[in-house]
C-alpha cells in the first residue's frame, strides 16, 4: 500500500530537502552553507503559508 | 633593473579529472564529493537524493518513459525521464528490481512521480557542484 502523506507534509520535506542542498553546493564555508540552507527554508515556508492563505480566502 | 613582477596567474590545474568526477557524481549520489575528499558533503548529498527518491518510492509514484502522443506530453515526458535518469544508480537498481507502477492517479501517487524527478535534479545539482570544486572553481 502506498504511503499517504498530507500535501502540507509533502511539502515539508521537499523544502527541507531542497535547503539541504541549496545550503550545500552555493556558499563556500560550513557556517554560511548552514545559514542559507535555513533561509531558504525559511521562505519554502513563508511561500506555502503565504500561498496557502491566499488559496484560503480565493476559495472561501 | 629588477624585472617587474607578473600578474597573470598561472593556470591551476584541475584538482581531479572533471568529467570523471561528474560521471561518478551522476552514478553514485555525492560519490563525486567523495571522490574529491569532500567525505562529509559527499555523504549528505547521497542522503538527501536517496530520502526523496525513497519518499517517491514509498507513495508508488509513475516512472517518466519518454515518448507521448503530442508534443507537450513528449517534452514532459521527456523531462521527467532525464530528471528521473539523473538520480543515477537508485534509477537503475530500481528498475533492474522490475518496478513498473502504473499512474494510477490521486495526489499520493502524483507527488511520488515529483519526488522520484526532484531526486535527481538535486542530483544534477550536486554533479555541477563536484564538477565545480573539480575544476578549482570551488573549495
Amino acid at each position: 500500500m502506498p504511503v499517504h502523506f498530507s500535501h502540507f507534509e509533502m511539502s515539508l520535506v521537499f523544502a527541507l530537502l531542497a535547503s539541504i542542498i541549496l545550503g550545500l553546493v552555493t556558499k563556500r564555508t560550513d557556517r554560511d552553507r548552514v545559514r542559507y540552507g535555513a533561509y531558504c527554508f525559511g521562505c519554502f515556508m513563508v511561500a506555502l503559508f503565504g500561498i496557502g492563505w491566499v488559496m484560503h480566502f480565493l476559495h472561501g | 633593473m629588477p624585472a617587474a613582477p607578473s600578474t597573470a596567474s598561472a593556470p591551476v590545474a584541475p584538482l581531479k579529472s572533471p568529467v570523471v568526477t561528474a560521471l561518478i557524481a551522476w552514478i553514485i549520489p555525492g560519490g563525486g564529493h567523495f571522490w574529491l575528499g569532500r567525505r562529509g558533503r559527499g555523504l549528505i548529498v547521497f542522503c538527501t537524493v536517496l530520502a526523496a527518491f525513497g519518499v517517491g518510492l514509498l507513495m508508488y509514484g509513475p516512472m517518466f518513459h519518454p515518448g507521448g502522443s503530442d508534443v507537450l506530453t513528449r517534452v514532459i515526458n521527456i523531462g521527467g525521464f532525464i530528471g528521473n535518469l539523473a538520480s543515477g544508480i537508485f534509477y537503475f537498481v530500481t528498475m533492474a528490481c522490475g518496478y513498473a507502477q502504473p499512474d494510477a492517479g490521486g495526489h499520493a501517487s502524483d507527488y511520488g512521480s515529483k519526488f522520484l524527478v526532484v531526486a535527481g535534479l538535486l542530483n544534477i545539482l550536486a554533479m555541477v557542484d563536484a564538477y565545480e570544486i573539480a575544476t578549482r572553481q570551488k573549495d
